[in-house]
């Protein structure tokens, strides 16, 4: 059984933000209103964090784009009451939004900020266009969502496989943030099979992960920058 | 509110439908035919490449369709500009094609200027009126009364409709923002206007000169790509600018340095180079002009580059002028000097202001110092693709009376000698009706009024033509002003080609097809052109051969195909590619015909041609030496022709009179050296305002698509909203606290934005991020954010007429 | 829009609520119940069993496409072009379409939500699925299809899931 995990160089990574829209374009993640999203409910599964580091003029900025970690061991799955989130056996931790009741103490235990509530229907501000990505469901209003490592994409990439008669190529599961990434800096892949680029670049000196002191054991694998911060 | 006929037909329009177009609760601007495909179609899913239409950095797009409607974007992996990789605005592509504001088919003004009040019309009825028009003022002998003004793009369709312009008899042809002023330091150091490429994929170091190539450079995800290799070939970055922008960010080092004096450090580390003998003496010797002092033919002595450096420039002087520690200036200097290759670039910092044509001329002379031309890591000159050459035929004597006048764009006698055009001039001139006053203004894409300084008078200028017509997508602050709207495909929808874009690496030709037919009652602006050249008839329409843009595009590639080089981007755009075309050298994939190499060319997106002819020396540098000239003889032409043309010649009154004009503050042959010249800012306000282009709205037009507002600033979690950044100093000084309403306040006017301070800026500079603070542009454009070009003043670069976007000074306060 | 109150606005859209909700029950009532009427009585049993056509046919990408996929006025029109072939009233309908080149609005019947992702590829091609296992033996229908043979519901796709030890992971179907 592969286990799905995602490397992010953030050498390579320039902190442009175009993970952030290829995710938003690709998921049908709606835009709120601009008084919402001043107020901090802009709707984003692959987020960026911007921290500056150092006194001027040793100053740094470090920009780090940040999905859902799809951790191993992940707090949320054990609060929900109804078994909406889980983390199923490939290692994804799944949202499935039908069996969501928008109790959002998912969201509460995430220690990552990594889901977000559905305040309103899926509206995208009055009159937008609302063409989309059609093997995407849209969300309705109450329930939670997050980044879920584009797994419908993993549907048809098994489908794919499994007619052929054959396993999933190292490269051939990707989601869209990887796609479009114009630094080449997210690398994913099957951390269970070793000779994957995911699984080599795991083992990286230069790898860290957020949170591994709770013992959440996250899948999404930072390269720390080797020069500046 | 009322219930659409739409949102029913979605409503019953089951599952399929309600997939690809989303839930019941909004409108929708996808034509009804469309949603029925997607309701009933078998959803087959196509993909087809195309080029990215939504700013001039030709990304190669690959579009999804099912059931030939588009449902999402990604890059085309094997297009070698972008290889994959998109921008954020790219991304969103989508949106802007199915725009609720999109302009639905041809419209007249009949209210006020944004009055909204439009009375559709058809094509006919609209472009007879056109062409009524224009054959009116040619028979009258005012063919020149008609102008064009653009956006900024290059390739066949600037030719065709410059062509247009030529044979109906109009010296009136422009874009802005206009790359005739921005190659102008190119021009006056190598002779030609041609903007290098830099191979910062071989060099050790990249020295920037406020080039934010990662995200305002002609081709940002171009050099993303190219700097996502940094580790693996050991570059250094090191950023000089005001503000630490995404490039900085992503720098080994940055260096903040005072607005308008990137010129000053820039010849302070010449001064190193030359000092301690770490420059390039070969290429110095045997490839420039103007190093050495000399002697000239009529015997007087003229300052050489070396000496005016020594005298001038040394490392205390320029931090006083820059604020850049000399102990940091030696050392750069040094580390420039040893450090092979070493490239220098000097972009939007360096040229943003009244002195930037000297400061980039000064940037640029660390690459001859450092003999970076044609070298590997150095920089060199993309060949032009081999399209068909299609001369301009019949030009008759009315076109020959009206190109004989001069240019509505042209600076008067004291203003940008080198340039024939500045958008300044072009307000000015109009305004004053001289030479002659306008009749006739084109306007196609483009949107000078948000973009330029000098908007009041733009706009002034605009109201005081009879007929201004725009060709366009949507509406915007400048095409409010239209009479007649002509609205233009969206480019998911039009054949056009985007050839060469600026600073890439390789020739290149990405197509531009329709991936979907026209959604609404819209035609390609070419067509427009060739429609009007129609029905003017006679040598207008004889210029025209062809019965469609798209034959005329097909034909200039025949040019590409004949000239059996390059290849059709294919599987493989990687270095295992360009060997194999190396050791080859010529075209690989045979074509029966053209028309085979036409529909494959179509289907992957474009033609590369990685293979550059080895330059010679005289090819290189175009001037009169030949050679680099540190001291520019161009420059030295074109004010002793202005100076001249005050009567006596080389007469020191005259001379001084002309330089006083042009406000340059050198004098004798400093003038035409790479110099720092002072900027002469207000002298009672405390802070210099500057501004900067994110990737998510670049010029502008990013902010009429709801989600590039929502993702404007989403890396500092700032929405929908303009922000002033501060330096915490600066701020508390003013007892200003983050996320405070701020007033900007020139003596132009006062604006308003959020605070936002960070140790990521210079104090006393606060820079306000661009794109933002429109009045039109779209119901998601309108009325977000502020415009911090409105509080600027009206100045630009003092040779190439060059808006001057970091010369104003402001005063902040908190705001009631 | 812009210019209501909140307090207008929410009552306008309650009473669109109220409204929609009537819609709502007529048209699930419409989905689940037993009739939906088709533009044309399109008899399967006349095309599988007297012109001898198979599924496939007309239903093209069953075996390359997650949709089946209704069959499009073209390939109607393949056999069906000026004269009729047969006596039927129903195929004089069918020319009719075919002469105006109007797009026949043809019911769906089989409605998969759009969380769930279903592959008609998969379920024929690798699990070798026959059509009638979820649709019924169609080629003795002289009627339309009207309503369901198998209900797409999750237990029945589960059910048969558990039977041929197919995985029922959430993430299997719902996206």
């Amino acid at each position: 059984m592969p286990k799905w995990a995602m490397v992010i160089d953030l050498d390579k990574c320039t902190g442009c933000g175009a993970c952030s829209v290829a995710c938003k374009m690709e998921n049908n993640i709606p835009i709120v209103d601009p008084e919402e999203a001043r107020n901090g409910r802009a709707m984003v599964w692959m987020d960026m964090m911007t921290t500056v580091e150092g006194d001027y003029p040793n100053t740094h900025v470090k920009r780090v784009p940040k999905p859902c970690f799809h951790c191993d061991d992940p707090p949320c799955t054990l609060v929900c009451p109804v078994g909406a989130t889980y983390r199923n056996p490939e290692g994804l931790v799944a949202q499935i939004y039908h069996r969501c009741i928008g109790c959002r103490y998912c969201m509460a235990a995430c220690p990552f900020t990594a889901k977000s509530f559905n305040w309103y229907d899926p509206k995208w501000i009055e009159g937008a266009s609302d063409v989309g990505n059609p093997d995407v469901s849209r969300r309705m209003v109450g329930v939670v969502e997050k980044c879920s490592f584009c797994s419908h994409r993993l549907q048809k990439v098994k489908e794919n496989a499994d007619i052929e008669d054959r396993q999933i190529r190292d490269g051939e599961y990707v989601p869209a943030c990887l796609e479009s990434c114009p630094a080449d800096a997210i690398v994913f892949g099957d951390i269970e099979n070793r000779d994957s680029d995911v699984s080599r670049l795991s083992r990286s000196y230069r790898v860290y992960r957020y949170g591994e002191d709770l013992g959440v054991k996250p899948k999404v694998y930072y390269l720390a920058r080797r020069t500046g911060s | 509110m009322e219930i659409k006929r739409r949102d029913f037909l979605k409503f019953f329009g089951g599952v399929s439908g309600a997939v690809l177009f989303g839930n019941l609760d909004d409108v929708i601007a996808v034509p009804e035919e469309l949603l029925e495909r997607a309701k009933n179609g078998p959803k087959i899913e196509t993909w087809q490449n195309t080029i990215c239409g939504l700013c001039p950095a030709g990304c190669g797009l690959r579009v999804r369709l099912i059931d030939g409607i588009p449902v999402s974007i990604k890059g085309n992996p094997v297009y070698p500009v972008n290889r994959g990789g998109l921008c954020p605005l790219g991304l969103n592509a989508l949106h802007s094609l199915y725009h609720p504001d999109r302009l639905k088919g041809p419209m007249k003004r009949t209210g006020a200027i944004g009055s909204g009040k439009w009375d559709s019309m058809s094509w006919d009825e609209a472009l007879t009126m056109v062409k009524d028009r224009l054959l009116d003022l040619r028979n009258a002998g005012k063919a020149h009364e008609v102008a064009f003004l653009g956006n900024e793009e290059n390739g066949l369709m600037k030719e065709h409709i410059r062509r247009f312009m030529q044979v109906y008899g109009s010296p009136n042809y422009y874009q802005f923002s206009s790359a005739q002023n921005n190659t102008v330091p190119y021009s006056l150091l190598h002779g030609h206007s041609t903007v290098p490429a830099y191979d910062i994929l071989n060099a050790r170091l990249v020295v920037s000169f406020g080039a934010n190539f990662l995200e305002e450079g002609y081709s940002p995800i171009y050099y993303t790509k190219l700097y996502s290799h940094h580790e693996e070939q050991r570059t250094r970055y090191v950023q000089i600018e005001s503000r630490l922008s995404l490039t900085a960010g992503n720098a080994d080092q940055w260096i903040p340095i005072r607005p308008g004096t990137y010129g000053a450090l820039a010849l302070g580390l010449a001064y190193i180079l030359i000092r301690e003998e770490l420059y390039d003496k070969g290429f110095v010797r045997d490839h420039s002009f103007g190093f050495e002092d000399r002697v000239d033919s009529s015997g007087t002595r003229q300052v050489g580059f070396k000496n005016m450096v020594l005298g001038n420039y040394y490392p205390e002087k320029v931090e006083e002028l820059t604020g850049v520690p000399s102990s940091t200036i030696l050392r750069l200097g040094r580390e420039l000097g040893n450090t092979g290759p070493a490239l220098v670039m000097g972009d939007q910092g360096t040229v943003d202001n009244t002195n930037g044509t000297f400061a980039a001329m000064a940037v640029h002379s660390l690459n001859a110092l450092l003999g970076n031309f044609e070298k590997k890591g150095g920089l060199f000159f993309v060949d032009d693709p081999p399209f068909t050459k299609s001369g301009v035929a019949g030009i008759d004597a009315i076109a020959r009376a009206g190109l004989g006048q001069i240019p509505i764009g042209q600076p008067n006698a004291s203003t940008f000698p080198v340039t024939q055009f500045s958008i300044e001039s072009f307000t000015r001139n109009i305004l004053d009706g001289s030479p002659y006053p306008i009749s006739v203004l084109f306007l196609y894409g483009g949107n000078p009024l948000f973009q330029s300084p000098n908007h009041r008078e733009l706009a002034d200028a605009l109201r005081k033509i009879p007929l201004v017509i725009s060709l366009d997508t949507l509406l915007n602050e400048t095409s409010e002003h239209a009479h007649i709207v002509l609205p233009d495909h969206h480019f998911m929808e039009r054949w056009d080609e985007v050839s060469n874009v600026g600073t890439v690496g390789f020739t290149h030709v990405g197509i531009q097809h329709p991936v979907v037919s026209p959604l609404y009652d819209t035609k390609q602006s070419g067509d427009v052109f060739m429609n009007l050249a129609k029905r003017i008839g006679g040598s207008v329409a004889r210029a025209f051969q062809f019965d469609s843009y798209e034959h005329e595009l097909r034909n200039a590639l025949k040019g590409v195909y004949l000239s059996g080089t390059g290849s059709i981007v294919s599987e493989g755009v990687g270095t295992m590619w360009i060997q194999y075309l190396q050791q080859r050298g010529w075209q690989i994939g045979q074509y029966d015909s053209f028309d085979e190499f036409w529909d494959r060319l179509v289907k992957q997106g474009g033609w590369w041609n990685p293979i550059r002819k080895q330059k010679r020396w005289d090819q290189v540098f175009q001037t009169r030496s030949n050679r680099f000239e540190f001291f520019s003889q161009k420059l030295k032409e074109a004010i002793d022709t202005l100076v001249a043309q005050q009567g006596k010649t080389g007469s020191a009154q005259n001379r001084e009179r002309i330089l006083n004009e042009l406000n340059i503050s050198a004098r004798g042959d400093n003038v035409f050296l790479p110099h720092h010249e002072p900027v002469r800012y207000d002298p009672d306000m405390p802070l210099h305002l500057i501004t900067f282009r994110v990737l998510p709205v670049r010029d502008g037009q990013g902010a009429s698509l709801p989600m590039m507002q929502e993702m404007f600033g989403h890396a500092i979690h700032r929405h929908w909203e303009s922000w002033v950044e501060i330096h915490p100093e600066t701020a508390a000084s003013y007892r200003i606290t983050d996320g405070q309403w701020v007033l900007v306040q020139s003596t132009m006017g006062t604006i308003r934005a959020r605070a936002k301070t960070t140790e990521g800026i210079m104090p006393n500079v606060i820079a306000v991020p661009f794109g933002l603070g429109h009045t039109s542009m779209g119901r998601y454009a309108k009325g977000h954010g502020t415009n911090p070009n409105v509080i600027m003043k009206n100045l630009y670069d003092m040779v190439s007429g060059k808006p001057a976007l970091q010369a104003t000074k402001v005063k902040i306060s908190p705001a009631a | 829009m812009k210019s209501m109150t909140p307090f207008v606005k929410w009552t306008v859209r309650a009473g669109a609520a109220a409204g929609i909700l009537i819609v709502v029950v007529v048209y699930l009532a419409s989905t689940s119940g037993d009739i939906v009427t088709q533009p044309i009585r399109y008899s399967h049993k006349a095309h599988m069993e007297t012109a001898g056509m198979t599924c496939t046919d007309c239903h093209a990408s069953v075996l390359t496409s997650s949709s089946a996929s209704i069959p499009s006025l073209e390939v109607c029109s393949t056999c069906h072009s000026d004269q009729p072939l047969s006596q039927s009233a129903e195929e004089v309908k069918l020319l009719e379409f075919v002469k105006k080149e109007e797009l026949i609005l043809w019911q769906r019947v089989y409605h998969v939500p759009d969380h769930v992702y279903f592959s008609h590829r998969r379920h024929v091609t690798k699990a070798g699925l026959e059509c009638k296992a979820c649709h019924g033996d169609v080629s003795g229908f002289t009627e339309p299809v009207a309503s369901q043979f198998l209900p797409i519901t999750m237990e029945n796709c589960m059910q048969c899931h558990r039977e041929n030890n197919v995985s029922n992971d959430c993430l299997t179907c719902h996206r």
